[in-house]
């Protein structure tokens, strides 16, 4: 069974923020979602200041403390590794929420559309509620899976298709031989926030 | 993933098509799921994007399905118009919206059909170089502009590639460039040409170790995924860029023997009484010094030849002084050297701000990196052939070109490039788009291979606009309404028609019609080209009649239209040639080449109909369709590379009527077979053909040359100058310094470098944000909460340093003010990443219509600044300068 995982290379990635608009299209998240997001830091001054875009996700932690707070085993991992709730077994209490140490579980209690009230919601807005509420539940905890349906297609998660820097690599960690095995090892792949213990399998490859 | 009922679903197919979110034209692949449009993707099978998509054509659903589109045909019922007016729109029928239109357009056909304006977006770049342009040709309207892009875009960058390329923009060779020079522009990073490809292929570049320098006054995408960021001042990169021509031929004594001999008009003989060639007396071609047969020769004497790099030819002379016919000539490389001596690092650094050692590190770090000499085996048609590898590239687009200084300055940077022979070749700069190729074999179309003229220059076959770059066009009394037929360079301007006094100079200037009727397409020129006030006073509402094809009640709307039509977007519409002619589409390097079709995902929603087929229906009851044809058969030759066979022509007798489904079928039937027409084409959304090497990397195929010495420069200058003292001899409407068109490249300072106001201490100017740009994005409310993500797009990015010593924080709400009094008020976001004297805006935001809610009241609206006067004109390009001295202080 596989193990999969996620390398970012930041020296590729260039803020674009097509990955978190495809994970948004494709997983129909409503306002405020963002199951991948792009976050933007400065460092230094000037001239030798540095802005640097940082995408993230859930990181599929291999020890998940979001797991370890849920209360009713709603979150659970699958054989492939990837940290995934149940929703008809979550109470929504938002234990994990709290608990992840990425920010990347999103609670939603009430859909919401896109454009201001007070008017009918579009065709396609129609179809994104329908499937959220479906997929992901109201008043539920929600987070990437690595685009689990995408994937049962036969399709790359939405984030790694949509990259036009070609700066996301998905695999499968436990295959020595595959291309993010061999780019973590050769190319100082790191994780965010190692200190927290919980072994994430989204890797990040150094800017320069 | 289907929707998540499956027993619900009926349906669920992808359609390829092409994007239309902004000029690059990606193909795409968008679902529909019963009925509904889910997802849009990047199309794989599309050169043209292949298989990537950014971020504004991912939320294209949005902008498809938006309550707050036009979905009716609407009619102003209040005669007042203005900013802040209410409109107070009223639905009305498509027959009551047709009646009027065809009313008032009857009228003015029969007065002076010249009295109708086709004002347009470049974001359907498609449309206006098809539908628009033969609409103007079947009325018989010479008055046109875009907005958004324009005078906002490539008036300089399209003028000066066009000329040295025979391309609409240049870009690095990403594939082999080992030193791509940035200045300012976002090529590669998202909000530039070819956006997608161009990012793929700079990341590429990235991870194989290339090091890239960006010269930008701000950190921008490109500035920080740089090797080097030089912070550099607004307005000053031609300034820079002679700097390191200077350092490279006088202080490094470096540049490509070769290419300038054999490539350039370098060693053609100036005579110095005035500075023009030295003709040959039988032939009148310029000539160049033999220095084997020791004596003058025509420019293409096959001695003085070489078309392909491995052919030989005598040495010809760069330097040195000769008597022919008794005129002692000099070669003008030689004067182009001396001119570039006064660009030291010391003047330039006082200019730019950038230190005199960086500019001369840079210069040398050029020198070390281009490889003179060293060439490469390509695979040709004709076998293996050796090029020159010259593994560097400047580039630059509308940041560093939207300056008084805009054609100098496109020209200064691109010099870099022929001075040591990287341009066209491997690993160089090369012409952006499908600027040469040979067209699909069996059919030979579109073909676009260019040529020398008598003079040697290159030439183009096809081009994105009737008038071809170069000659300059001949200065001659104005017959347009913006007068620019009188000018040498570019399409259109701003300074005469936003002049309160513009009827008073129609009058000067012979011009026997005034407007009458504005036909818009899709712009909203309120907001896009300048101070709204002045656009809208002193030009929008010189129209008797405004009718509107949008998808949005704009600012323009709300301010002057007065019949809006509801149009398709580009996922409810067919447009036969999106990817040709290529300006932004086509990636450069070695991928094949793609005719992308956009064809509807679903039919248009409400009463919304396609602009193109509201156009046809709008000709035929003018009595002009058969015209309209003709002018579609006429435009095509130029813009698509080859005249249309008879046999797929558009009927021009009037005899026949065709569907514009049927237009797209024999566009694609004519360019490549009975066989892969409409219904071929439509399956995979291209179709596609490969590419030459040979046309990749053609400079050392074709027998052109390109000027270093723009000799014709001076005739130009002379004739306008001429033609201005007989037609306004007292200088009262047109008062621009014509002595810029001269042969040798200089720096000129915009009027935020000669401020003298201690006041206005700070330098003001916009960029484009990847998801805010080049469309109407910020009403899709999946691109206005993705911008809420980075503080610089909404805010006023404003150095640390600079704040504190004005007491400003972090989101303080300022007034920034120019020199002229207009002001803007925005939120500061703080940061190091900026020249400490400038303050950044993304353009262009700000917007307050009421029928936009998601777009109202984000960002500053920067262009309010923007002045479009002769003082912020380039009189080269007659481009618009977009920088601008403020101050500023706290609300």
């Amino acid at each position: 069974m596989a193990r999969y995982g996620m390398v970012i290379d930041l020296n590729r990635c260039y803020g674009c923020y097509a990955c978190a608009m495809a994970c948004k299209v494709a997983n129909r998240t409503p306002p405020g979602v963002f199951w991948a997001r792009v976050l933007r830091g400065e460092m230094g001054t000037f001239p030798n200041s540095v802005r640097q875009a940082l995408p993230v996700l859930c990181n599929q932690c291999e020890e998940p403390d979001c797991m370890k707070v849920c209360p009713t085993g709603a979150t659970y991992k699958t054989d492939d590794g990837i940290v995934r709730v149940d929703k008809d077994k979550c109470i929504g209490c938002a234990y994990c929420v709290m608990g992840c140490p990425y920010g990347a579980r999103y609670k939603v209690d009430d859909w919401n559309s896109y454009f201001p009230e007070g008017l009918p919601l579009s065709p396609y807005e129609e179809h994104t509620k329908e499937f959220w509420e479906q997929k992901s539940g109201l008043g539920v905890s929600t987070k990437c899976d690595f685009c689990i349906d995408r994937r049962a297609e036969g399709k790359e998660p939405a984030c790694v298709q949509a990259c036009s820097a070609k700066a996301r690599v998905f695999g499968d960690l436990d295959d020595p031989d595959s291309e993010i095995s061999y780019l973590i090892k050769t190319k100082r792949g790191f994780v965010l926030r190692p200190e927290v213990g919980t072994e994430p399998k989204v890797y990040y490859l150094p800017p320069r | 993933m289907a929707l998540t009922n499956t027993s619900k679903v009926k349906e669920d197919v992808w359609i390829s098509t092409c994007c239309g979110q902004c000029y690059c034209m990606c193909g795409i692949k968008v679902r529909r799921q019963d009925g509904v449009v889910t997802e849009v993707e990047g199309n794989p099978d599309a050169p043209t994007g292949r298989g990537k998509i950014c971020v504004k054509g991912l939320a294209s659903p949005q902008l498809l399905y938006d309550p707050y589109r036009v979905n009716y045909p609407l009619k102003r019922t209040n005669p007042q118009k203005g900013i802040g007016v209410d409109p107070k729109f009223v639905r009305i029928s498509w027959e009551e919206a047709m009646d009027t239109i065809v009313k008032k357009m009857k009228a003015c056909q029969e007065k002076d059909p010249r009295g109708v304006y086709f004002q347009a977006t470049t974001t359907q770049a498609s449309e206006i170089r098809y539908g628009v342009t033969g609409f103007m040709k079947a009325f018989g309207t010479p008055n046109y502009w875009v907005s958004g892009g324009g005078l906002h875009c490539g008036n300089g960058a399209h003028f000066m590639n066009g000329i040295m390329h025979v391309a609409w923009s240049i870009i690095p060779d990403f594939a082999h460039c080992n030193l791509p020079l940035n200045f300012g522009c976002s090529k590669g990073h998202g909000a530039g040409h070819v956006a997608v490809q161009n990012a793929t292929q700079a990341a590429d570049s990235r991870a194989r170790g290339s090091r890239t320098i960006t010269f930008d006054p701000m950190q921008s995408a490109q500035a920080s995924k740089a090797y080097e960021w030089v912070p550099i001042r607004v307005g000053t990169d031609g300034a820079m860029a002679l700097g390191l021509v200077n350092v490279l031929l006088n202080d490094l004594g470096v540049w490509d023997d070769e290419y300038l001999k054999y490539k350039t008009n370098g060693p053609y003989l100036i005579r110095p009484s005035d500075g023009r060639y030295m003709r040959d007396k039988e032939t009148n071609k310029p000539m160049v010094w033999d220095l084997v047969d020791n004596c003058p020769k025509v420019h293409n004497d096959p001695s003085v030849t070489r078309v392909q790099y491995e052919e030989e030819a005598h040495d010809v002379a760069l330097f040195g002084e000769y008597d022919v016919d008794g005129v002692k000539c000099r070669p003008g490389f030689e004067l182009l050297k001396e001119h570039v001596k006064k660009y030291t690092p010391e003047y330039v650094s006082e200019i730019t701000f950038v230190p005199a050692s960086t500019i001369r590190r840079i210069g040398k770090e050029i020198a070390d990196n281009v490889e003179i000499g060293a060439t490469v085996i390509i695979e040709t048609d004709e076998g293996p052939k050796k090029i020159p590898k010259r593994p560097i590239a400047a580039h630059f687009f509308r940041g560093s070109q939207g300056h008084v200084n805009s054609g100098w300055t496109c020209l200064s940077i691109d010099m870099i490039n022929h001075m040591v022979g990287a341009a066209d070749t491997w690993g160089g700069a090369l012409g952006l788009g499908a600027a040469v190729g040979a067209g699909y074999k069996p059919t030979g179309k579109p073909y676009q291979i260019p040529y020398p003229d008598e003079d040697g220059l290159l030439m183009c076959k096809a081009w994105v606009y009737d008038h071809i770059p170069y000659p300059l066009r001949k200065p001659k009394p104005p017959t347009r309404l913006d007068l620019h037929d009188m000018f040498p360079t570019s399409i259109y301007n701003a300074f005469t028609i936003m002049n309160p006094k513009w009827f008073e100079m129609l009058e000067q200037f012979k011009i026997p019609y005034r407007p009458d009727i504005m036909i818009n397409f899709g712009s909203n020129s309120v907001m896009t080209m300048g101070n709204a006030e002045i656009v809208t006073e002193n030009f929008l509402k010189k129209f008797n009649f405004i009718f509107s094809f949008q998808l949005y009640i704009t600012e323009f709307e709300e301010a002057v239209a007065d019949i809006i039509l509801p149009d398709t977007c580009f996922l409810e519409r067919y447009t036969p040639a999106v990817s040709f002619p290529s300006t932004f589409s086509h990636p450069t390097g070695e991928d094949d080449w793609g005719w992308t079709i956009r064809q509807p995902v679903i039919e248009p929603m409400y009463e919304r109909r396609d602009f193109n087929v509201v156009m046809m229906e709008i000709c035929k009851r003018l009595g002009i369709l058969h015209k309209y044809y003709k002018a579609l058969n006429d435009v095509t030759v130029i813009r698509y590379g080859g005249a249309m066979s008879d046999e797929y022509k558009l009927c021009e007798d009037g005899s026949q009527e065709h569907t514009w489904e049927e237009v797209v079928d024999r566009m694609l039937k004519d360019r490549f077979g009975p066989e892969h027409g409409l219904e071929h084409v439509r399956k995979k959304g291209v179709f596609t053909w490969p590419k030459r090497k040979e046309d990749v990397y053609w400079k050392w195929f074709n027998p052109s040359r390109v000027p270093v010495y723009f000799e014709y420069f001076i005739d130009s200058g002379e004739q306008i100058t001429e033609l201005c003292k007989q037609m306004d001899p007292e200088k009262k409407y047109i008062n621009l310094d014509w002595s810029v068109f001269k042969p040798l490249a200089d720096w000129y300072p915009c009027p935020t470098h000669t401020e003298k106001n201690p006041e206005f201490d700070m330098h003001a100017f916009y960029w484009r944000a990847v998801t805010q740009t080049n469309s109407m994005t910020q009403q899709n409310p999946y691109l206005d909460e993705m911008s809420q993500e980075d503080t610089i797009v909404f805010g006023i990015q404003m150095h640390s340093k600079t704040a504190a010593e004005k007491g400003i924080k972090e989101g303080d709400l300022v007034w920034v003010e120019n020199p002229e009094g207009k002001k803007i008020k925005g939120w500061v976001t703080l940061s190091e990443g900026i020249e400490p004297s400038h303050l950044a805006f993304a353009a262009i935001l700000g917007h307050w219509g009421e029928y936009m809610p998601v777009a109202k009241g984000k960002g500053a609206f920067f262009n309010d600044l923007v002045m479009m006067d002769e003082p912020h004109t380039d009189p080269l390009t007659l481009n618009q300068d977009i920088c601008c001295r403020v101050k500023i202080y706290k609300d």
